[in-house]
C-alpha cells in the first residue's frame, strides 16, 4: 500500500516536472536582456528534438516567445540609452551582435522540398540583426572616432569607411534570400521585401556618402531573377535612392 | 517598493508537495493502520491517528506562521525604522529584512526591494507625518554589493515616499478649515498616489536597468522634493479647528 502511494507521488511529481518548459521563456519580462539571450537560444537550438514544434508566429500558444526574440526594444533600450557609456554600448552590441549569430540557424530549417519550415520567424530573426548592425557598427565607429587623437586623420578615416563597407557585406547576405525566393511563402516573400523598404532604405539614409555600387549592382541583378513583385517594387526603390544619393554627391 | 511576485514555479510547487507529504508521512502511516484495523473493528489507531495529525498541523501551522512573520519582518536582526532626515545613511548594511519565498525577481537574483510608509499622528490641532525607511522589512540579495545604481534606485523609493508626504502637508495647509476628517482623506489620498507613483517608477526604469529613464525619474523627484521644502518638518498645524 505504502509502496502504491509512493510511485503514485513521484509519478505525479515527474509530471508536474515536465509541464515546467513553458515557464522557461520569461515572457512577462518587459526586456529580454543578454542573460535571456542566452539562455534562450540554448533552449531554442538544444531543447528541442528534431520533429518537435519550435516556438512560431502561427502558434497562439508560443508566438509570444518569437515576438518577444525578435523585439528590437530588447537592444534599443540600451544601446540607444544617452545616459550609459559609449564603451559599456560598444561592449552590449558586440555581445548582442554575437547573439544574433547564434540566433541566426535557429529558424533556417527546410522541408524535403527545399521550403523554408518557419519563413516569416527567420526573417524576423534576420531584421533583427538588421536593425542590430546598424546600432551596432555605429557604435564602434563612435567608439573609435572618439579615442583616436585624430578622428580625421586618413588612418581612422580609413578604419571607420572599413566598418561600414562590412555591414553593407553584411546586409547583402539578407538579399541572398532572394536568390532562394521559391523557399518562401507568398507572406514570406512580402516579409523580405518589407525588410528591404526598412532596413535597406534607412542604411543608405544614414550611410549617404558610402559606396553602394555593389549593392546596386546586385539589386539590379535580383531585379531580373525575382518574380516576386513585392521583391522587385523594393529593390526597384533602393535602388533609385541609391542613384539620387549619388547624383546628390556629384551636384556637391 | 519594488513588486514582488510570489508566482511559484512548477519544479517549487512539487518540492513543497513533497516535503508536505513527507511531513505528514506519518500520520498518513496512521491512516493506513486506521483502514486495515477497522475492517476487524478495532478503533484504537483511529485515535492515535487523530493524536499525529492534530500534533503535525500545530507545529507545520508554528512554524508557517514562524516563516511568514520572518519574511514580513526579521526580528532575528531588527532595526528600528529611519526617517528621512537620515537618508544619506542608508546602506545596504540596513537592508536587513530575509526574503524565504522569492529567489529572483524578473529572472535576475541580484534583486533587491524596500520597504517605505507613511506613518501619521492626528493631534487635536496638528498632524505628524511621516516617511519611514523599514530596515528590517528591506531587502537586499547581498548586504556586501557594491551596486551603487541599486542603492540608489531603491533609496529613491524613499525620497518618493517623503515626496508624498510633503505634498499632503502641503494639501492640508491650503485647507481653510481642517479636522481630522478632512486630514485624513487627504492622507488617503496621498497615499495611493504614492503606491501608485512608486509602481509607475520601476515600471518605466525597469528597476534601474533604463538608466535615462532612472535619471529623469531622479530629476523629477528631486525637483519636486525642493519645490515643497517648506514641509520638510513633520509636523504641520492646522489653519483652523472645528
Amino acid at each position: 500500500m505504502i509502496n502504491r502511494l509512493l510511485i503514485l507521488l513521484f509519478t505525479g511529481l515527474s509530471i508536474l516536472g515536465c509541464g515546467s518548459e513553458e515557464n522557461e521563456f520569461p515572457i512577462d519580462k518587459p526586456y529580454w536582456d543578454l542573460n535571456d539571450y542566452d539562455n534562450i537560444i540554448r533552449k531554442l537550438k538544444y531543447g528541442y528534438k528534431d520533429d518537435e514544434k519550435i516556438p512560431s508566429f502561427d502558434d497562439p500558444d508560443t508566438r509570444i516567445v518569437v515576438e518577444k526574440l525578435t523585439d528590437q526594444k530588447n537592444f534599443r533600450v540600451i544601446l540607444e540609452d544617452r545616459e550609459l557609456g559609449l564603451k559599456h554600448k560598444s561592449e552590449v552590441s558586440r555581445r548582442f551582435f554575437d547573439d544574433w549569430k547564434n540566433m541566426s540557424d535557429i529558424y533556417n530549417l527546410r522541408d524535403r522540398q527545399d521550403k523554408y519550415v518557419y519563413d516569416e520567424e527567420m526573417l524576423a530573426v534576420w531584421h533583427f540583426g538588421l536593425g542590430l548592425q546598424a546600432l551596432y557598427f555605429k557604435l564602434n565607429n563612435d567608439e573609435i572616432l572618439e579615442s583616436a587623437d585624430d578622428p580625421n586623420s586618413t588612418k581612422i578615416t580609413n578604419l571607420v569607411e572599413s566598418n561600414v563597407s562590412t555591414m553593407i557585406s553584411n546586409y547583402l547576405a539578407y538579399l541572398d534570400e532572394i536568390n532562394d525566393e521559391d523557399a518562401f511563402t507568398k507572406e514570406g516573400k512580402s516579409k523580405l521585401a518589407e525588410g528591404i523598404d526598412r532596413y535597406f532604405i534607412s542604411l543608405v539614409e544614414k550611410n549617404p556618402n558610402a559606396n553602394f555600387s555593389n549593392l546596386k549592382k546586385k539589386s539590379e541583378l535580383l531585379i531580373k531573377k525575382s518574380e516576386s513583385e513585392n521583391i522587385k517594387s523594393s529593390l526597384k526603390n533602393l535602388i533609385d535612392l541609391i542613384d539620387s544619393k549619388n547624383s546628390d554627391i556629384k551636384k556637391s | 517598493m519594488d513588486l514582488i511576485f510570489y508566482l511559484l514555479s512548477v519544479n517549487e510547487i512539487a518540492v513543497i508537495v513533497l516535503i508536505v507529504v513527507l511531513y505528514f508521512s506519518p500520520v498518513i502511516y496512521q491512516l493506513i493502520l486506521v483502514v486495515k484495523e477497522s475492517k476487524r473493528g478495532n478503533k484504537l489507531p483511529l485515535k492515535k491517528l487523530l493524536k499525529f495529525l492534530w500534533l503535525s498541523i500545530t507545529i507545520l501551522v508554528v512554524i508557517v506562521i514562524f516563516g511568514i512573520t520572518l519574511n514580513h519582518t526579521n526580528y532575528l536582526s531588527y532595526q528600528s525604522p529611519m526617517t528621512f532626515d537620515q537618508y544619506e545613511e542608508i546602506t545596504f548594511d540596513d537592508f536587513k529584512g530575509l526574503e524565504l519565498f522569492k529567489k529572483s525577481l524578473f529572472g535576475n537574483e541580484r534583486f533587491a526591494y524596500v520597504v517605505t510608509t507613511i506613518e501619521t499622528e492626528l493631534g487635536e490641532n496638528h498632524a505628524e507625518i511621516r516617511a519611514l525607511f523599514h530596515p528590517s522589512r528591506s531587502f537586499v540579495y547581498n548586504s556586501k554589493t557594491d551596486s551603487k545604481e541599486l542603492l540608489k534606485h531603491e533609496k529613491y523609493h524613499f525620497k518618493i515616499t517623503e515626496l508624498f508626504v510633503r505634498k499632503a502637508k502641503s494639501e492640508i495647509s491650503q485647507l481653510n478649515i481642517s479636522n481630522k476628517k478632512s486630514v485624513s482623506s487627504i492622507i488617503d489620498r496621498v497615499r495611493q498616489q504614492e503606491r501608485s507613483y512608486q509602481s509607475e517608477y520601476d515600471k518605466d526604469t525597469y528597476h534601474s536597468y533604463i538608466l535615462s529613464k532612472q535619471k529623469e525619474y531622479e530629476r523629477e523627484i528631486d525637483s519636486l522634493l525642493s519645490l515643497f521644502s517648506d514641509f520638510k518638518e513633520p509636523r504641520i498645524k492646522f489653519n483652523d479647528d472645528k
